[in-house]
């Protein structure tokens, strides 16, 4: 074991998995938003059959699950191919096992009564609410003019203002908000963020690179599980809906079947959660040209496919 | 000048150990960014923090000066009896329990983005401790002094602009001292919704993983809350320096 | 002169019958019937949670009574009152002369009018020199005077005294005895002064109340033998003795 300060703090998570190997240790898995159907597949999972003691802590607005199993308060996190790219050129040294989202489930959404065929038409008027920070809204900075419509802050979810106001646009998960809105009486159109060319894995199962060295069986056996649990919830979403619902009780459960039907798309591939060094490498690259990163990483540190 | 010096004296050691810390690795810089680095930061985006700054400012001063003058308003309304304060004293606790972020849609719908939300955000965070310290101020009259009043026949109204708020005042200041630093914190939640100043520069930074922004913006804040709180002493030495304990020597 | 001779105007200043005040289940004030004269320096003693200053409240109108009458001269009207509180009792945040002018600001006199009647009042007291002054800058004594220039402002014709020298020294105390008595027979109103101090009633007072215990009855009511104008030596003198022991036998009595 290497004692240097500078993994010491590191080793403290490690060493406490490496006293539990070989027996269900408990592991926390944290999320980066409430139990929904995007999350589906973790909930469906049987882990103890796979010999693990998986504790899933369901997160909310700005959960830093990067942060989180960078510093070891969670053993796994959910994250997104972006971030973990930008935390890795932070020294946050995550690696990524899994990716659910094979498209990018992020977008635009606009009232279909504005007749509008593609983002570039969003941006002629009215009001954007859209996490500026985030890569994808940059890229739209570069490539479009903004100087005619209103950009505000992302509204987290929060349909009022989007179903008062005809002109008011708003970022989306393809498979949750159009629905909501669809359901309050308001037809959407809605513009992938995936069809104008950025499309990072999301919703990633990653762990800490050190957890990883130590203990590869452990991530075998969390990957492997994860993967038969999605299986599991593509095929029938039912009772894992039902678990989820019972932790994030203000939606209604309805919403979570169409939810998850309207996902499976995005999701399936085969095998599940696979991901390619090439899109790695693409991502990368828009990164570097964002300045997101200060240059291309080896990306295949940043992945491993077990 | 003795008492900046001394004030200044742990922020520097603290931020010389931090830095130190994370040099040699002991703190990780993803979670805890090296403060030259975030003094690199607001040197480099000075144009950008600085306009951000104003804004900020701008909201929690336009905040502060609405609950400080509706807070004094309210707490003598309170103040006029009993019955009043039972009947409506409870509405005000609503005023310091209500999360910002759960009326948040309703606050950008009725104010609109930009600044307006941002001083609506201000207001409500920072009103409650004026009201609850006025009244308190108000209520704690000396009696002796209030008999005084009743010998003469002092109508209520000569009561309370001559005797019950004049003697309130060290108490107001107090409640003054402590709305202050909350009006800049209901501004910054405030730019979470209303989309400027310090608050946007944090929201933003925050999903770029650049902590290094987001302590420049949080230093900044609290360099804020500070002014705030030092406006707030030199309005109190004005007023009590003749007669209240507190700003004598 | 002496007490017997002086051209005192006999007729009644205030007249208490059947006076009788409870606190919850405390009678603090029982019958009490009693009749003051006009221009009469009355002492009332006792010791201490007697209700004697429960009494004087009722006097001033600032607490209510039971049952029973308070009759004021001339018959109606209330007698123009002022009280001098037990602590000073200032407005930190006024002047000298702002505290001593405020009950004629209270009750409407115009500015420059009562900033100079304050004026001529704190000179009385000898305070002309401390007028700008705030009451945080000034020492316990000073403060009582300011208390009782106040007290004076408006002419009053019954002065009402709560114990208001018993924090003081005992110089500054005699200080200000004799400075009460000499603005009393300046300005012939009707003082009553409330004091557990037999040496204090017995300088001040030409007539000496002392109540009992609880309930407020009259144990001793007297007409001190003195002479009228009294410096410090008097207490040293036998008659003084005199009703020094006096007083002091009927405030040591048992209930």
């Amino acid at each position: 074991m290497n004692l240097d300060r500078r993994s010491f703090l590191k080793t403290i998570p490690a060493a406490g998995l490496l006293a539990g190997c070989g027996k269900a240790s408990k592991i926390r898995l944290a999320l980066n938003w409430k139990p929904d159907p995007e999350f589906g597949g973790f909930y469906a999972a049987d882990f103890s059959k796979h010999g693990l003691d998986v504790e899933i802590l369901p997160g909310g607005a700005g959960t830093p699950t990067v942060q989180m199993i960078g510093a070891g308060s969670a053993e796994f996190g959910i994250v997104a191919a972006d971030d973990a790219l930008v935390a890795r050129a932070q020294k946050n040294d995550i690696v990524a096992l899994f990716a659910v989202f094979q498209t990018n489930p992020m977008g635009i959404m606009a009232h279909a009564s504005r007749k509008l065929k593609s983002i570039e038409d969003v941006l002629k008027g009215g009001t954007l609410a859209m996490q500026s920070g985030l890569p994808y809204a940059r890229i739209l900075r570069k490539k479009f003019a903004f100087d005619r419509v209103k950009v505000v802050p992302s509204t987290g979810g929060d349909l009022t203002s989007f179903l008062k106001d005809e002109n008011f646009a708003q970022q989306c998960f393809v498979m949750d908000e159009p629905l909501h809105a669809k359901r309050q009486g308001v037809e959407v159109t809605v513009f992938p963020v995936s069809d104008m060319g950025y499309n990072p894995y999301t919703t990633m199962l990653a762990v800490n690179g050190e957890t990883l060295r130590k203990n590869p069986d452990l991530a075998k056996n969390m990957v492997d599980a994860v993967r038969e649990g999605w299986r599991t919830y593509l095929d029938n979403p039912a009772s894992a809906n039902a678990r989820m619902h019972a932790l994030n009780p203000t939606v209604e459960l309805e919403s979570f079947a169409e939810s998850a039907v309207a996902q499976r798309s995005l999701i399936e591939a085969n095998p599940l959660g696979k991901m390619t060094r090439e899109r790695w490498e693409t991502l990368a690259a828009q990164l570097k040209e964002l300045g997101d990163i200060p240059q291309v990483p080896p990306v295949e540190q940043a992945f491993r496919d077990l | 000048m003795r008492k900046t010096v001394s004030a200044a004296i742990p922020f520097v050691v603290v931020t010389l150990l931090v830095e130190g810390l994370v040099r040699a690795g002991w703190i990780q810089a993803f979670l805890v960014p090296p403060p030259s680095a975030v003094f690199q930061t607001i040197l480099r985006d000075w144009p950008e923090l600085s306009e951000a700054f104003a804004k900020t400012s701008a909201g929690a001063i336009l905040g502060f000066l609405l609950s400080s003058l509706a807070g004094v308003a309210i707490a003598v309304f309170l103040s006029s009896s009993r019955r009043v304060q039972d009947a409506f004293y409870p509405y005000a606790v609503f005023f310091q329990t209500v999360p910002i972020i759960a009326i948040a849609p309703l606050l950008v719908i009725w104010f609109g983005y930009g600044l307006r939300t941002v001083v609506a955000s201000a207001f409500i965070a920072s009103i409650f401790p004026v009201i609850a310290n006025t009244l308190d101020g108000i209520l704690s009259t000396d009696p002796a002094l209030r008999d005084l009043f009743r010998l003469y026949r002092a109508s209520p109204a000569a009561t309370l602009w001559k005797l019950r708020f004049p003697a309130a005042l060290p108490q107001i200041l107090t409640g003054l001292r402590i709305a202050g630093g909350l009006a800049v914190i209901g501004a910054i939640v405030g730019e979470f919704l209303g989309g400027q100043g310090l608050g946007s520069v944090i929201d933003i930074a925050r999903t770029q993983q650049r902590t290094d922004k987001v302590f420049a913006a949080v230093l900044l804040a609290s360099v804020l809350g500070l002014a705030l709180f030092g406006l707030i002493n030199i309005v109190s030495r004005l007023v009590l320096r003749s007669w209240h304990v507190s700003e004598q020597s | 002169m002496t007490e017997a001779s002086i051209a005192a105007d006999r007729s009644v200043a205030l007249r208490l019958s059947g006076i009788r005040r409870a606190f919850t289940d405390l009678v603090v004030i029982d019958d009490l019937t009693l009749d003051v004269a006009a221009g009469e320096f009355l002492a009332i003693l006792g010791p201490s949670g007697c209700g004697k200053s429960t009494l004087l409240r009722v006097i001033a109108g600032l607490i209510s009574i039971d049952s029973g009458t308070l009759d004021a001269e001339p018959s109606g009207a209330k007698l123009q009152t002022a009280f001098v509180f037990q602590d000073a009792n200032l407005l930190p945040w006024l002047t000298v002369l702002e505290n001593a002018a405020l009950p004629l600001e209270l009750t409407g006199v115009g500015g420059a009018e009562r900033l100079a009647i304050a004026s001529r009042v704190l000179a009385e007291v000898g305070l002309s020199d401390a007028e700008s002054r705030y009451p945080a800058q000034l020492s316990g004594g000073m403060r009582m005077r300011v208390s009782l220039a106040r007290a004076l402002v408006t002419e009053p014709r019954l002065l009402l005294l709560d114990e208001p020298f018993a924090a003081l020294d005992e110089i500054t105390r005699f200080r200000l005895e004799v400075r009460l008595r000499d603005l009393w027979i300046e300005r012939g109103m009707t003082v009553i002064f409330v004091t557990h101090s037999i040496t204090e009633a017995a300088f001040l007072a030409n007539r000496a109340v002392v109540l009992t215990r609880r309930g407020c009855h009259i144990r001793l009511d007297r007409r001190l033998a003195l002479p009228q104008v009294r410096d410090n030596q008097v207490r040293l003198s036998a008659p003084f003795a005199d009703e020094m022991k006096l007083l002091l036998g009927a405030m040591e009595e048992e209930d």
